[in-house]
């Protein structure tokens, strides 16, 4: 147990990898982890029935929809996050409002700009998918009687999710990267975390060493994930025998 | 007879496509055991007259009537539209239609495309929907590939899971759009002895087909169509045996 021993007399020693700061990483991974997962979790549930809105006939279901993701893919999220976090607070009707209080938190804030960015994005590919859903099937789902709701949930969606994984796998990669702006309104997350202790032990170069590698490790169990979600879903795509 | 309902008829279909009028108040009317087969050459309108027959195409005018219920159709400021989509949902339920491309779901196993429709569309209950399809599948010779996704079969072997899909439904009459003409030659046959298994059971089937020999060995009767009119009509062996039209002479002419 030699190594253990070098590793303590190391870890002592280190003022960036001390007890505290090791501590103050695992706070900012849960931070960034629930913050990336609730923005996720909440944007897929309202991209679904979005990009069935965008992928309607009647332009004024589709346009406005259209309007909101071209928006909200067109400018940074970094902006994006400055004008709810500062922009918001600024307009008199909504500080008035009676749970202010609640809500006037960066969290909620980074929440609300991370949910209404990924949605976006998420829309925009889901409405692809839809829209590439084989004519011959959703004519076949039209002949044996099935009417539009009952299409778009048997056929066209199941269909359309399967054909969306590897770029939604990309959009989940891109939402874990994008959250370190986070920390720039005040949230201890990883980024934020890292900030701290360059500040506090005045490397500059370590603290985000570290980080860069928590952010690889997290991308590569994503990437796990989508892989084997893939094999699973995508198993109709390839030819017998495999 | 009498007093069982007409299981499929049509009335004086027009439709245009732009300038083009493609079908030019076409009729027909399919009994019980019907099996009516539509040539023409490519352009003739015989699969746009197939297609409005379940509304995948909608007609400019015309009627449809599935067992003595007529669609009811009103004119909007789109044109000719059924006034009651609920209906038409109804009807296609009665009418199973077997496409070119076969069209099966692509994310569906074989066996999940033959209990869908059946269980969503029909009501049935999932364990006698399984039952049904496995013995469809078995009579069409594809029992074992029931857990086969459709990209991992062939496509004789798609077209004939795609008519068990069709029989699932228990239809009324069966549309078949050009069965085999997406088709390997050598898995042609295959397909079409499946058909005519189940005309001679007497099911009634209204096939839109290249295949001549297979149209004078099962048909009731052959509607031979050029621009998107019936150029001449009648039982097999006088259409295709003794034709009069001198273009439907010319259309035979290669398989002679």
């Amino acid at each position: 147990m030699e190594w253990l021993t070098t590793l303590q007399a190391a870890l002592t020693d280190h003022t960036v990898l001390s007890a505290d700061n090791l501590a103050r990483y695992g706070e900012g991974l849960v931070t960034t982890v629930q913050l990336v997962f609730a923005s996720l979790v909440i944007g897929l549930f309202l991209a679904v029935p979005l990009a069935i809105g965008r992928s309607s006939k009647r332009r004024w279901i589709s346009l406005p929809i259209y309007a909101y993701t071209y928006v909200f893919r067109g400018t940074p999220l970094l902006v994006q996050l400055y004008l709810i976090y500062y922009g918001l607070p600024s307009i008199d009707a909504l500080r008035d409002w009676q749970y202010w209080e609640y809500i006037d938190r960066a969290h909620v804030w980074a929440l609300v700009a991370f949910t209404l960015n990924t949605a976006a994005y998420t829309t925009e590919i889901f409405r692809g998918a839809i829209k590439n859903t084989p004519r011959g099937e959703i004519e076949a789902a039209k002949a044996y009687g099935m009417g539009y709701w009952l299409r778009m949930r048997r056929i066209v969606l199941p269909s359309a999710f399967r054909r969306a994984l590897p770029a939604y796998g990309n959009e989940v990669i891109f939402m874990l990267h994008a959250s370190a702006v986070a920390s720039i309104v005040t949230i201890m997350d990883l980024t934020g975390a890292a900030r701290f202790i360059v500040a506090r032990t005045y490397s500059a170069f370590e603290p985000y060493l570290w980080v860069a590698c928590i952010y690889l490790c997290l991308t590569f169990a994503i990437l796990y994930l989508f892989r084997y979600l893939e094999k699973r879903l995508l198993a109709h795509l390839r030819p017998a025998g495999e | 007879m009498a007093d069982t309902p007409i299981p499929l008829e049509v009335r004086n279909i027009h439709k245009s496509f732009g300038d083009n009028h493609v079908l030019k108040g076409l009729s027909l009317e399919a009994r019980k055991g019907d099996v009516i087969t539509l040539i023409g050459s490519s352009g003739s309108g015989k699969s746009t007259f197939l297609r409005c027959m379940n509304l995948l195409e909608q007609p400019d005018s015309g009627d449809i009537i599935v067992h003595g219920e007529p669609i009811t159709f009103k004119q909007t400021r789109h044109g000719y539209e059924p006034s009651d989509w609920k209906q038409v949902v109804r009807m296609r339920a009665k009418l199973s239609m077997v496409f070119q491309n076969f069209n099966l779901w692509s994310h569906m196993t074989l066996l999940e495309n033959v209990i869908e429709a059946p269980i969503q569309v029909l009501g049935k209950p999932k364990a006698v929907a399984v039952q049904h399809a496995m013995e469809l599948l078995d009579r069409v010779g594809l029992a074992e590939r029931a857990h086969y996704y459709p990209a991992q079969m062939s496509g004789g072997q798609q077209q004939r899971g795609a008519i068990a899909r069709a029989l699932a439904m228990d239809p009324e009459v069966m549309l078949f759009d050009e069965p085999t003409s997406a088709l390997d030659p050598e898995l042609v046959g295959d397909v079409l002895k499946v058909m005519r298994d189940l005309a001679e059971e007497g099911r009634t089937m209204i096939v839109v087909t290249h295949e001549m020999a297979f149209a004078h060995d099962v048909s009731s009767q052959v509607i031979y169509l050029h621009q998107g009119e019936v150029e001449e009509a009648g039982p097999p062996d006088q259409v295709l045996g003794n034709p009069s039209s001198p273009r439907l002479k010319q259309f035979l002419a290669p398989n002679r």
